[in-house]
């Protein structure tokens, strides 16, 4: 393998990343209320902001920033459920579907036009980074490699979670079947709520990482919300993993897209792969069947 | 009756030393325009309404323009909408302004797609429209008689920075990575024929998507060609995003040019973006003249010029709006327009002339960041700071 292949799987992959943590909050709260939450973007950016406010105003690092930005975001997610989602819970799944579109796209719109207007700095970027790495002519970015790190131990922690405690189990026997649930006494409603806070939270901390490495605007929510259920799409509902790994596939897939076939070819893999997933294996890489 | 009450009515003004055309004179003179306060734009225009509301308090509190037509001077008044930065919003908006609000003369919308919806208004209406944050040569090739632009042609954006590459003589190659926009790709392909033609060789230009996050792909191929100046032609936020993932992967040629390096971009990467080169309309210090004009207008709106470089634009815009109405002496369009495009003025960024399908000839200066401060480095009769070449490599 070329030294240029190497940096390109190892650039993949640390964009793939970042993808991933993004995902992971949507994953859920697809998985677990059957909402489609279109707001999911804006609230990565609202984490962002945060953290950048954090950074620039305190000068806390924009790692513990990420961490820090956790239990805001979840007092938000839950305040956004119980005033905006819950009163459609109740409705025929694919209802809700469909009524959960509309509350989300209107809410991010809100939430995109609220914050240009009263956040003045043009676009949010921060100036924190740490030196590179070099292995055998291969150039590694020591801040992508650490929110890398980061980012496994959120998940392993997340799985933990999910997998261990109560709430988690109530969590994925819900993705497993709303009914069946219900039926074993899980309380549906407030564990949804935890779920979706769970959700806006991650997606918050996951802007903390952005900002870090890229430029944020008030607009960017909806179009990394698209990219991000690609992700899920690809990496399978409610499953963690699945949304670690589709991220890392995305994320290589489109660097090495854009180096053998042309920048312009880039966006367009994630469609590829994305119709790809659903005529292979329509739950996902790591979904459940139902 | 009614005859007898006007004899008085005028004999009394002209007792009282009202000249007798400034009985029949408007209240105010009407300025409309859109904003970008929402939408994709507003991040880049936001709040500019505060801006030309600042210049109309500055030139009211004199007691407004001087139309010779009335004896006497009127405010100046602006109506503003929200444009959400959608061609068809602004269209619309345009279009109320000519028939419902009936404006007297329209500053046009911020960036070329815009403007080029926008403009329309003014040419269907037959009222004079100023655009100004709009270089691209789309919106001037339409044969349009009420339009004219404060700025030059996107093509020639940079043309002052080749002349200085072409006149220093040091760099032999470069490289373009382009964002796919209409200006970056309008000043793009200008910028491959004054390269060339200022004797570089060009090695690559990639094109690339404007919601591109990563450059892993790019930055790889640009290490193996290895070239002297790698010419970023975006807008900010993807040059941000270029400039903080070169020095992640210690990206490191001769010099980097940024079409657009504002505060912001220097704010998000710090000492990275330390002797960038970029374009600025104005840097506090060049010796363009009388600018205090600026000062004034970015301190009463409270905007930084750093932040919004282009704002300086803006404020030359309103020079040629209240120069054109002061020179025709009356509010009448056609002779607002004629006059609009016979001006020769000196403006806070030099001087305004416009070309015969009117784009004007207000264009940038080639600046570099140097410890954090914009220097305006060509030509040497206006600038700030000496040409740092080649540029430390990142570390």
């Amino acid at each position: 393998m070329s030294a240029d292949f190497i940096q390109l799987l190892v650039g993949g992959i640390l964009l793939g990343g970042i993808y991933g943590l993004a995902a992971f909050g949507l994953s859920i709260t697809f998985g677990v209320l059957n909402v489609l939450n279109l707001a999911h973007g804006e609230f990565l950016m609202l984490g962002s902001l945060l953290s950048y406010g954090i950074f620039v105003g305190l000068g806390i690092n924009p790692f513990i920033a990420a961490i820090l930005v956790i239990p805001v975001f979840m007092l938000l997610g839950l305040g956004f459920y119980l005033l905006l989602l819950k009163p459609i819970m109740d409705r025929p799944p694919h209802e809700l579907l469909v009524a959960s579109i509309l509350v989300t796209l209107g809410a991010s719109l809100f939430i995109e036009d609220v914050t240009a207007f009263f956040w003045e700095r043009p676009v949010t970027g921060i100036s924190y980074s740490l030196p590179p790495m070099e292995l055998a002519g291969v150039v590694i970015s020591s801040t992508r490699l650490l929110i890398l790190f980061f980012i496994f131990a959120l998940a392993g922690g997340m799985q933990f979670y999910l997998k261990k405690t109560y709430i988690g189990k109530s969590i994925r026997a819900i993705v497993q079947g709303r009914e069946g649930a219900k039926v074993v006494g899980i309380p549906i409603s407030r564990v949804s709520a935890l779920a979706f806070s769970i959700g806006m939270a991650l997606a918050a901390s996951a802007g903390a990482f952005y900002v870090t490495l890229f430029t944020v605007t008030p607009v960017m929510g909806i179009p990394l919300t698209i990219k991000y259920l690609c992700v899920v799409v690809l990496g399978g509902l409610g499953s963690i993993v699945g949304s670690v790994f589709g991220g890392l596939i995305l994320g290589v897939a489109e660097t090495l897209t854009a180096y053998y076939c042309g920048a312009e070819w880039s966006p367009t893999i994630a469609f590829i792969l994305l119709i790809l997933i659903l005529i292979i294996k329509p739950e996902g890489l790591f979904g459940a069947k139902k | 009756m009614k005859k007898r009450a006007l004899f008085i009515c005028l004999v009394a003004g002209l007792l009282m030393g009202i000249p007798i055309a400034a009985i029949g004179a408007p209240d105010a003179i009407h300025i409309g325009a859109t904003v970008s306060q929402t939408g994709h734009f507003s991040s880049e225009i936001g709040p500019f309404k505060r801006l030309m509301n600042a210049w109309a308090d500055l030139v009211n509190e004199k007691g407004g323009i001087m139309v010779k037509e009335y004896g006497k001077k009127l405010p100046v008044k602006f109506t503003i909408y929200d444009d959400r930065s959608d061609q068809a919003t602004v269209k619309k908006y345009y279009e109320r302004l000519a028939t419902v609000d009936k404006v007297n003369l329209m500053l046009g919308p911020y960036s070329s797609p815009l403007t080029f919806a926008a403009s329309t208004a003014g040419e269907n209406h037959q009222i004079p429209f100023i655009a100004i944050c709009a270089n691209s040569p789309k919106i001037y090739t339409r044969g349009f008689n009420w339009l004219v632009g404060v700025i030059d042609l996107g093509p020639r954006y940079t043309y002052r920075y080749w002349e200085m590459i072409q006149k220093v003589g040091k760099a032999k190659s470069v490289s373009f990575v382009v964002e796919d926009t209409i200006h970056p790709l309008s000043v793009f392909k200008g910028s491959k024929k004054l390269a060339e033609a200022a004797g570089l060789k060009v090695l690559t230009s990639d094109v690339v998507p404007s919601k591109t996050r990563d450059f892993t792909p790019i930055i790889t191929k640009l290490k193996k060609e290895n070239p002297d100046i790698i010419y970023v032609s975006s807008n900010i936020p993807f040059a941000i995003n270029f400039m903080k993932q070169a020095k992640e992967m210690k990206l490191n040629p001769k010099e980097y040019h940024c079409i657009h390096h504002s505060g912001i971009f220097r704010d998000a990467l710090g000492s990275a973006a330390n002797d960038v080169i970029g374009q600025s309309y104005w840097v506090e210090g060049m010796k363009l003249g009388d600018t205090q004009l600026i000062n004034d207008v970015l301190k009463r709106a409270k905007i930084s010029e750093p932040m919004y470089p282009w704002s300086p634009a803006y404020v030359a815009a309103f020079q040629i709006l209240q120069r054109s109405i002061e020179n025709a002496g009356t509010l009448d369009n056609k002779k607002v327009m004629d006059n609009l495009k016979k001006l020769k003025m000196e403006t806070v960024l030099g001087e305004e002339v416009f070309a015969k399908t009117g784009y004007g000839s207000l264009n940038t200066y080639p600046s570099q960041i140097q410890g954090g401060v914009y220097k305006v480095i060509y030509p040497p009769s206006v600038a700030t700071g000496k040409y740092v070449y080649p540029r430390p490599p990142f570390k």
